[in-house]
């Protein structure tokens, strides 16, 4: 009995150093440059996968450990030295979500990578004789790699934090942590130390990497599955400090893998996210953090989108489109290309999610890490309505957008008071609380989720209406296929949400919205309450990203925990900034070009995330306006002068703000 | 400095001379350091009080608790009448306190109509349905549109209506801002050192326009030019470290030892 206790104190130990190696670059990182560096659980596994080549690949064995220990994590130190000068340092200044989407794009490019050069198979670290077996002391025995691990795990976290209490340059990167400015008018030029730190944190992660990789299989989801307790860890201790990330490392270490794997599994990957949300709630700061004045002066680039095109012919252009899209079965039927209608379904169901998102992200300035929380929600409820209430997918999508609405009141409720960067990470933090949550219950399918296809759905109310696997519906000399009638059904919604979220936004409600983007505290003092207003955004946010996850559910005839996984919540910002953030329109044009691009690319690789991640990384840094801002730059290139009279045009406000000219 | 009341908020029961704001006991401690230390002040309906006090006095802190920037230690803010102490800041906007902030504090993205509209649709949003606040154009309230044409015919900008605020020159951004303020209607107006960083020719400007179209309110104001507070003020109170040290008309202030050794004590230090 204390011999198992014993070992889980262990378990709990080990996993707890590797935490708190990882956490602690991440929250220096964070700390001295304000990034919050989502890449940093890739430059983690890629940490393992160096070790992997040189020990499996190279062939230097178990022999070669140490060799690895030393060399990998120089290597993944002199690749993020090189992502620090290039892809981060173009981004200071601006507001310090920009990093969060830049990082993304770099998971997204890391991680390709990684499948390109090691596939998608396992590998195993092979470990010296001595730290391999078990070890018994007092008749409880433990593994030795384990114990190595706990000894080389302490004395990698002392010497940081010696280096840190210690050496000049410790002392500086603690100054800048603590306040920049104040570093740079004592006459200490922080800026070049922010690629040695950024390297520095990328080494650490790396180091981790290996250790880990000793203990566990190497994969390719490394990295995804480590980067989130890890950003818990770094919120629970404190962003940018080393103290609060050795406390939450150990302390999730312990709570993981000696409390609650071993004794109360249902609860493992909840508890940790409660305890978030409690933390980013009572004490934003976390334990051991100092309460951040951040600096949130600096605006997110939304786009003017109509600043070239007029309101006449966007109107045509839009009409255009939409007849496009209405003609498109149609055409998909005629030339006998089906995958058209598969593939715009996909476009306009991500286009209403991320139009979603838009509404929040680009006028209130609320940059939310966790919008597949909704899309899940609304999946799993349309899903439970189909699959025990009723076949009516009407029924099922207002149900979907109804109980969406209210959880993101409730989560907006909790949320929106705290700011900026604490905002991304609670409202991860409730997305991945949600994830796990439906592994864990069982109303939900666990891991199996939900399938849909042998229950009777139609498109109607009370019994009648349209069989949703109907062949065909004859109008004229039209068929009109099953999948088109759904896809239908989707460009339906998805203009619906357009032209109401465009009237909110000419409303009262809207103009209120856009003056909280342009200085919250300036809408307060002239009578606002902006946290009503934003929560009442986030709702109707939620309200459409339920609507959203209804209509995946439905065109997927299957939901899986996945629909709520991180990733998706990465994915819709990529394409609201791709396409243009602020302008309603500009995030379904993103959702276009990522799945026109995805489907161009994978008929040549199918690692089109690597292209994908590194456009995306090119967008945020030279074209953070999207492709909507593309036709007004091309014009300032053109004219070649320049902007011409009057006020800067890329700042222009929102076409329905001129409403009030005429 | 008198005139006739003619403003918006029709003052039909309120009378000019009577008390305002009140606070008591205010205290603010930031750590040990007491920024505010037992501030008694009360302010008469219609008055153009200033603060004045060496750097560090807490003026800007004092601002901060009446507007609700800042949770008080202990002590009282009344308001009209009411106890406003825990009252948050747009609460405390809506009630009718307003606030003039630094130059740059405009929305500068939006147009100077959209600037002033917001104000003038703060002061009005508990009269619509949330239905009507979500949906109905901003263009079909013409109460919220009218009052807006009228305060920027009254801050001389109906000609710039359209421009974007980031676009406008200084004078006209200060003019603006009296603008937001006055729309929202506030019967007391704070006034945060309107001129810093003037020459005496737009300082000159400024003050005008203060007197001219902030005439019905009652001003509460930070400055740091002596001889403008001199002139303009009907009363004047003194901070020094936290405290309340003379209170009284301009020719009392001048004349007060107390307050000179304050200044040349803070000059000396």
């Amino acid at each position: 009995m204390v011999g198992l206790l014993i070992q889980h104190l262990v378990d709990g130990l080990t996993v707890g150093l590797v935490y708190v190696l990882l956490a602690a670059g991440l929250s220096i990182i964070f700390g001295v440059m304000n990034v919050i560096n989502f890449a940093h659980g890739e430059l983690f596994a890629l940490g393992a996968y160096f070790a992997v080549a040189l020990l499996v690949q190279a062939g230097l064995g178990a022999g070669g450990f140490v060799v690895a220990l030393v060399l990998a994590p120089l290597l993944v130190g002199v690749i993020g030295v090189a992502i620090e000068r290039f892809t981060v340092r173009p981004l200071y200044g601006r507001n310090p979500l920009y990093h969060i989407l830049l990082t993304f794009g770099l998971v997204l490019v890391i991680n390709d990578s990684i499948y390109l050069v090691w596939g998608t198979g396992s590998f195993r670290l092979p470990r010296p004789e001595i730290i391999t077996g078990t070890v018994g002391v007092a008749g409880i025995s433990v593994s030795a790699y384990n114990l190595f691990m706990i000894v080389i795990g302490s004395a990698m976290a002392a010497s940081v934090w010696a280096g840190l209490k210690y050496t000049k340059y410790g002392l500086i990167i603690r100054a800048g942590a603590q306040d920049r400015q104040m570093v740079r008018n004592l006459g200490i030029d922080i800026d070049r130390y922010y690629s040695l730190v950024f390297g520095f944190g990328a080494a650490l992660a790396a180091f981790a990497g290996i250790v880990l990789a000793g203990r566990q299989q190497v994969t390719p989801e490394l990295g995804m599955s480590f980067i989130i307790p890890a950003f818990v860890i770094v919120v629970l201790g404190g962003l940018g400090s080393f103290r609060g990330a050795v406390a939450g490392g150990l302390l999730v270490g312990i709570l993981q893998e000696s409390i609650l794997r071993p004794y109360a599994p249902a609860l493992e990957g909840m508890i940790i996210f409660l305890l978030m949300i409690g933390i980013l709630i009572l004490r934003p700061q976390g334990l051991f953090g100092t309460e951040f004045a951040e600096d949130e002066s600096h605006e997110l680039l939304t786009s003017s989108g109509g600043g070239l095109i007029d309101h006449q012919t966007r109107l045509r252009l839009g009409g255009l489109l939409i007849g496009l899209l209405v003609l498109l079965p149609i055409l998909a039927n005629v030339l006998d290309n089906p995958q058209w209608v598969t593939l715009g379904t996909r476009v306009l169901i991500w286009g209403l999610f991320a139009l979603s998102l838009d509404f929040v992200m680009g006028y209130t300035g609320l940059v939310s890490l966790g919008h597949a929380l909704f899309l899940g929600l609304g999946a799993y409820v349309a899903a439970l309505t189909l699959v025990h209430m009723t076949g009516s997918v009407f029924v099922a999508l207002v149900l979907a957008i109804a109980v969406s609405a209210a959880i993101a009141w409730v989560v907006g409720y909790l949320s929106i008071r705290v700011h900026g960067v604490y905002f991304a990470m609670i409202t991860l933090a409730f997305a991945e609380l949600y994830y796990n949550f439906l592994y864990r219950v069982e109303f939900t399918g666990g891991s199996e989720g939900l399938g849909l296809l042998g229950i009777d759905r139609y498109y109607g109310v009370a019994g009648a209406g349209i069989d949703v696997g109907t062949s065909g519906i004859f109008v004229g000399p039209v068929v009109i296929t099953g999948r088109a009638l759904f896809f239908y059904l989707v460009l339906g919604s998805l203009i619906f949400a357009y032209l109401v979220t465009r009237q909110m936004l000419r409303s009262p409600f809207g103009s209120v919205l856009k003056s909280i983007r342009e200085n919250e505290e300036r809408a307060t003092f002239i009578g606002y309450d902006t946290v009503v207003y934003k929560r009442r955004a986030f709702v109707v946010s939620g309200a459409f990203a339920g609507l959203a996850g209804g209509l995946f559910a439905l065109n997927n005839a299957f939901v899986s925990p996945s629909v709520a996984e991180w990733l998706k919540s990465g994915e819709v910002i990529v394409m609201v900034i791709l396409g243009g953030m602020g302008t309603l329109y500009g995030p379904i044009i993103g959702a276009g070009a990522y799945f026109g691009l995805e489907s161009v690319l994978s008929d040549f690789t199918t690692r089109w995330r690597l292209v994908l991640g590194v456009i995306f990384v090119l967008f945020v840094i030279f074209l953070p306006r999207g492709l909507v801002s593309v036709p007004t730059l091309l014009d300032h290139h053109l004219s070649g002068a320049g902007p011409g009279p009057g006020p800067e045009p890329d700042v222009a406000t929102e076409d329905s703000s001129h409403g009030g000219d005429d | 400095m008198a005139a006739e009341t003619t403003g918006d908020r029709a003052d039909d029961t309120a009378q000019r001379g009577e008390t305002i704001l009140e606070l008591e006991g205010l205290i603010k401690r930031f750590g040990e350091f007491a920024a505010i230390d037992g501030v008694d002040m009360t302010v008469e309906r219609g008055e153009f009080r200033s603060v004045i006090g060496p750097n560090g006095a807490g003026k800007t802190t004092l601002f901060n608790l009446i507007s609700g920037a800042l949770p008080v230690t202990s002590g009282t803010v009344r308001f009209d009448g009411d106890d406003i102490t825990s009252m948050s800041p747009e609460a405390r906007v809506r009630a009718g306190i307003g606030r003039s902030f630094q130059i740059s504090n405009v929305f500068g993205g939006l147009s100077v109509r959209e600037n002033v509209r917001l104000a003038a649709q703060a002061n009005q949003q508990a009269d619509y349905s949330i239905v009507q606040s979500l949906f109905k154009t901003t263009d079909r309230y013409s109460d919220i549109n009218e009052a807006t044409d009228r305060t920027l015919e009254r801050v001389d900008l109906a000609d710039l209506a359209d421009v974007e605020a980031n676009a406008l020159a200084y004078g006209d951004r200060r003019r603006l801002e009296i603008g937001v303020v006055l729309a929202a209607d506030p019967a007391l107006v704070l006034l945060d050192e309107p001129t810093a960083g003037m020459s005496v020719e737009e300082t000159r400007e400024t003050i005008d326009l203060i007197e001219e179209v902030l005439v019905d309110q009652t001003l509460l104001l930070i400055e740091h030019d002596i001889e403008l507070v001199m002139e303009l003020s009907d009363r004047i109170t003194v901070l020094n470290r936290g405290e309340v040290i003379a209170e009284g008309s301009p020719e009392g202030i001048a004349a007060d030892q107390a307050v000179q050794d304050a200044y040349l004590g803070g000059v000396v230090e």
